[in-house]
């Protein structure tokens, strides 16, 4: 088997949070994941934007994501910058949310051997130094 | 009115260099030189200037008006075209259209970059959601485009290593291309360079240099007035930025050269298989092969059987990126997509030397710009260019 990093002793520096997303990541300090769903369109998105993609309406709202999906693609990094250098190698995937979304994520808990295209995922979170948490993913289970 | 109203009379470019210690807009006045001296024509007589974005320049939003400042050029027309690797070729396209419109009358379209010396980037958009998982930019992107093609059509690998020892071939002929990467590759070479962002190799990938292009455009009439009897024409131009920019999950190896191929070959009036010369905006190896299936060379899928087909050197079916690509003769910075226009430029004048193409009557060039959060590409641009005279 060949393990993988599970980055989770990369000191990441939070985001710059804009205005606008300010109510994502102060809902990840809850443990929870918001995705902003249009009500025009009658659909999720991601990422967050100031406007729905579909329908252009600025009439989002913040909705809590079930934090299930599957494995869109992946890719396993085997070079990185700061501060992911020397961490490698490690996953990032694109997941399916079961909300209809692709979110960028590393992927967990889970050997190269294991990872495919089609696999059942969970949310599961990285702590970061401002008290906010980072959305990762780890096979269901 | 039209596109093809206007005429390319002259083409220059510098060396490919890794690191050089030349300034950006030195680079810029080598090639304004050998543009005036090709064509005899007075500085004083270039009334419009429109560039690329620059990775060198990215920190200056005067961009145009200092270069043009620096180069002393009086201008009626100055722009710049931010759409990434997509730059050189829209901003040809725009040169023409200011021609056409009586903006301008002799444009210099001007790629200069300096980016693996002098790199000002600083952005904002999509890597607030990137940059913290690691991700590495485009050989990233790459990967879980190469992944998820891979799931859905299977990949042979070593299809795309004969895409990518067929350019190095060219950049062994080319004396422009970046001396470090002059030296030919083998498939089983591509197959057995090391991983960057699985399944991308080190030989998908480019080298960042330093280098700039340029061209002359004007009417044809106003060429045909001041007897240059050789030129090259553009008959096709498409342009895409977003593709399916409103919905949320859509299928990553469909792109944005769909509709602008559809709308550059609707314009010249031909089809992919008359296409003569193939020189596509090359950042990775892979997206060679999906301008291929996107441009209807083959269909969707089906890009490994269309390599395994064709002979893309410089003497076979379909010659690809004479000049190396920028793969393997070096990536300037943004100037970089220039080196694949002026390439076609360069055959269609017949000055390709030892690496001439025997069919010039026309080639396909396209471009790619900008890598969006988890899709492709954000820009496709795709022209089609004949010699006239």
């Amino acid at each position: 088997m060949t393990e993988l990093n599970d980055t989770l002793r990369v000191p990441r520096e939070p985001p710059k949070v804009r205005n606008f997303v300010k109510p994502f990541w102060d809902a990840t300090r809850a443990g929870k994941l918001m995705l902003q769903y249009d009500r025009k369109a009658a659909r999720y998105q991601f990422y967050p934007r100031v406007a729905g993609i579909g329908s252009g309406s600025r009439d989002l709202e913040w909705r809590e994501a079930s934090g299930k999906g599957q494995i869109f693609t992946y890719t396993v990094a085997r070079r990185a910058r700061e501060p992911f250098r020397g961490h490698e190698p490690f996953l990032i995937a694109m997941v399916t949310l079961d909300e209809g979304v692709n979110i960028m994520a590393n992927i967990v808990n889970c050997p190269l051997e294991a990872m495919k295209i089609g696999m059942r995922v969970k949310l599961t979170w990285a702590p970061m130094s401002d008290g906010s948490r980072l959305f990762m993913f780890e096979p269901e289970r | 009115m039209a596109l093809h109203d206007s005429a390319i009379v002259a083409f220059a470019e510098t060396k490919i260099v890794e690191k050089s210690d030349r300034d950006v807009w030195e680079l810029g006045a080598e090639v304004l030189e050998s543009l005036l001296a090709k064509t005899g024509i007075a500085k004083a007589e270039i009334d419009g200037l429109v560039m690329s974005s620059s990775m060198t320049g990215a920190s200056n939003p005067f961009w145009s008006q200092s270069t043009a400042d620096q180069l002393a050029l009086e201008l009626d027309f100055c722009q710049i075209v931010d759409l990434g690797g997509c730059s050189a070729t829209a901003a040809l396209a725009r040169a023409c259209m200011a021609i056409e419109t009586g903006c301008a009358n002799i444009v210099l379209c001007l790629y200069a970059d300096c980016q693996s010396s002098d790199n000002n980037r600083r952005e904002r958009g999509g890597q607030d959601w990137t940059g913290l998982v690691g991700y590495l930019g485009p050989p990233a992107a790459f990967g879980l485009l190469s992944k998820r093609y891979e799931h859905q059509f299977g990949l042979d690998y070593a299809m795309l290593g004969k895409l990518a020892v067929a350019q190095r071939g060219h950049a062994v002929l080319n004396d422009n291309a970046c001396e470090k990467l002059r030296k030919p590759i083998t498939v089983e070479d591509y197959l057995s360079s090391r991983m960057v962002a699985d399944p991308i190799r080190l030989l998908d990938c480019v080298m960042v240099c330093d280098g700039a292009t340029g061209l002359l455009v004007m009417s044809k009439r106003e060429a045909e007035k001041r007897g240059f009897t050789k030129c090259v024409v553009p008959i096709g131009y498409g342009e895409r930025t977003n593709y399916r920019a409103g919905e949320t999950i859509v299928d990553i190896t469909e792109t944005g050269h769909l509709p602008a191929g559809k709308r550059a070959f609707a314009q010249a009036g031909l089809a992919p298989r008359d296409i003569a010369s193939f020189h596509p905006y090359d950042d990775f190896i892979i997206a060679i092969m999906l301008q291929l299936e996107m441009l209807g060379f083959c269909k969707q899928g089906e890009g490994c059987a269309f390599i395994k087909a064709h002979d893309f050197t410089h003497t076979g079916d379909l010659p690809l990126n004479t000049g190396g690509g920028q793969i393997s003769a070096g990536q300037a910075g943004l100037a970089g997509g220039s080196y694949n226009l002026v390439e076609a430029v360069r055959q269609l004048f017949g000055e390709g030397g030892k690496r001439q193409v025997k069919n010039t009557k026309n080639a396909l060039v396209t471009g790619i710009g900008g890598i969006p959060y988890g899709r492709n590409w954000t820009s496709s641009v795709v022209m089609i260019l004949t010699p006239n005279g």
